[in-house]
């Protein structure tokens, strides 16, 4: 395979679909890396085959179809099941179908995309109990979330991927128990103000109305107001307790979902040291990049909801800049031609930006979520709880990475992925601090587990 | 004689049992979704039952033998015709 090429992407979701796409109509070779089987990342999953297309909305589908139909007529390098480990300027350290190989890019757009917050609680490691997205994943691949399927499951949490599944849950005449409530009243009435610009953005708008009408029509019991979440069974999940109005209540079911937001995904740019800047309201943080992508790094891009979650088809937008900043960048096309080409995708990026502003209120993820009891399990790679955490706090270690070495949260092989964010909340709530104020976890290369033989192999290492 | 699969389908096997399940799907999601094999593997860490989470390539929770291959992150692998599959429901001792 060649190894040298102008621009590499990182990732085929919407973002490095279309930042591939856009760079290689301005004349650059271009290949794209992807973890995944076929291209479509999250939102996208499957969107080549009639099962995937059949769960998203007409014009969803359609944006899906013509941007995977461009990809392949694109005439761009394509490695599915390809993991990234490591990554820098003109060298990046992957593995394609296991074999380790070293990419030599001019330039690199990085888009990982988002993942849900991992939000820990009592219970939440027992087979039955689900991410949203990992429950939206499960229907869109045609199974049943539970064996019998008139089963009820149980929705718990606040943010947007729940709607979603509500709708789908409803369409596929799954029968939902309840819709546990976390949600963050007071910055929920903050998004009233900023209401009014959404209609800059009507579809968008109208998309959302739609999807909560048709959760109203399913006749789902929302209960507001929860908090304790907590998964109940001995070797698999076998009901849900919580607490409303400071009595506890229970419901018996084999799958609970939870969802509390969506967060970009920083490993590979944390690892590169880029700075970081961080959203008081949505809790995450997020790389510091201009509107068209570009790092503080030459050479480095990122594209999509890695850099900040504005949803698919902003990330398309996106992607369009800047495989486009990318092309101007290596002298391809010329300063005006890359301004001509990227006015429109970002005169309506901007437009999104403003009219989903509330959205940063409305989904704000409740601090309180939390606030869990000592023996809830927070790294669930090495068996780290929230009372492993506090004790080494009140021992003094008030920086994440110090808490880390000492109890070991972080250190297993999801790289502190699924613990990182609860690890800052809770060190951070321990001594009343800002999670800003409690460090990051410093994320080392590679950032993926690779086998000793792969990494010596490419780095001539014997 | 067997069935040939269904068009759209694969056939595969989670731990000796044969089932058919779409193409283009992953291993995770046919073995969860379509199997309903519950736990997945016992965590070397604290011998509890677990099962994939997130799905997405995240959580490392979906680690299952695939055509002998151990400790694949499942979630990541499309189903292929005639795929092999086992959970690791024991682990090994370290010596």
């Amino acid at each position: 395979m060649d190894v040298q090429t102008d621009l590499l992407v990182v990732g085929a979701g919407p973002a490095g679909l279309a930042a591939a796409c856009a760079a290689r109509s301005c004349g650059l070779e271009v290949t794209v890396v992807d973890e995944q089987a076929a291209p479509g990342g999250q939102l996208f999953r499957n969107i080549e085959t009639p099962l995937g297309q059949s769960m998203l909305e007409p014009k969803e589908r359609e944006q899906g179809m013509n941007l995977a139909a461009d990809f392949r007529k694109s005439g761009v390098k394509y490695y599915p099941g390809t993991t990234v480990w490591g990554l820098e300027p003109r060298k990046v350290s992957c593995n394609i179908n296991g074999k380790p190989v070293i990419l030599k890019p001019s330039t690199t757009v990085i888009a990982p995309g988002a993942m849900e917050r991992p939000v820990p609680f009592p219970g939440w490691t027992l087979p039955g109990v689900l991410g949203a997205g990992a429950g939206d994943i499960i229907l869109r691949s045609g199974g049943t979330l539970t064996e019998n399927p008139d089963d009820p499951v149980v929705l718990a949490g606040n943010g947007p991927l729940l709607l979603l599944l509500a709708c789908h849950l409803i369409h596929s005449g799954v029968k939902v128990a309840a819709w546990l409530d976390t949600g963050y009243w007071s910055r929920r009435l903050m998004a009233a103000p900023l209401m009014p610009a959404s209609l800059l953005d009507s579809p968008y708008l109208g998309k959302g109305l739609g999807m909560a009408l048709q959760i109203v029509k399913g006749k789902i019991p929302i209960v507001s107001g929860v908090k304790n979440i907590r998964a109940v069974g001995k070797d698999r999940l076998e009901k849900v307790v919580y607490e409303v109005l400071g009595k506890q209540k229970e419901l018996y079911t084999g799958t609970l979902m939870r969802h509390e937001g969506v967060i970009p995904r920083t490993h590979i740019l944390n690892s590169m040291k880029v700075e970081h800047a961080w959203d008081s309201v949505q809790r995450y943080w997020y790389p510091v990049v201009s509107e068209c992508g570009a790092t503080s790094i030459d050479g480095i891009y990122l594209a999509g909801d890695a850099g900040y979650v504005h949803g698919g088809d902003a990330s398309i937008l996106k992607g369009r800049l800047s495989g486009i900043d990318a092309a101007r960048s290596l002298g391809v096309i010329s300063d005006s031609e890359a301004r001509f080409r990227s006015a429109e995708p970002l005169a309506v990026l901007r437009r999104m930006r403003i009219a989903r502003g509330f959205l940063r209120y409305v989904f704000a993820p409740n601090p309180g979520i939390f606030d869990v009891s000592d023996d809830t399990m927070v790294c669930r790679c090495e068996c780290v709880t929230a009372g492993d955490i506090r004790r080494a706090v009140r021992e003094g270690h008030t920086d994440v990475n110090e808490v880390k070495l000492y109890t070991r949260c972080g250190m297993g092989q999801c790289q502190g992925r699924m613990c990182g964010p609860a690890l800052a909340e809770i060190t951070a709530a321990e001594v009343s601090r800002s999670p800003k104020k409690v460090g990051t976890l410093k994320i080392q290369q590679p950032f993926r587990p690779v086998a000793l033989r792969s990494y010596c192999d490419v780095n001539s290492l014997k | 004689m067997k069935d040939a699969p269904a068009a759209g389908s694969v056939t595969i096997t989670v731990d000796d049992r044969e089932l058919q399940v779409p193409e283009g799907i992953t291993v995770a999601a046919a073995v969860l979704g379509h199997a309903h094999a519950g736990r997945t593997y016992i965590h070397p860490v604290d011998n509890s039952p677990r099962a994939p989470y997130c799905l997405m390539g995240v959580c490392f929770e979906c680690l299952m033998e695939i055509n002998g291959e151990p400790d694949v992150q499942s979630c990541l692998i499309s189903v292929e015709e005639g795929m092999i599959i086992k959970r690791q429901l024991q682990h090994e001792e370290v010596n």
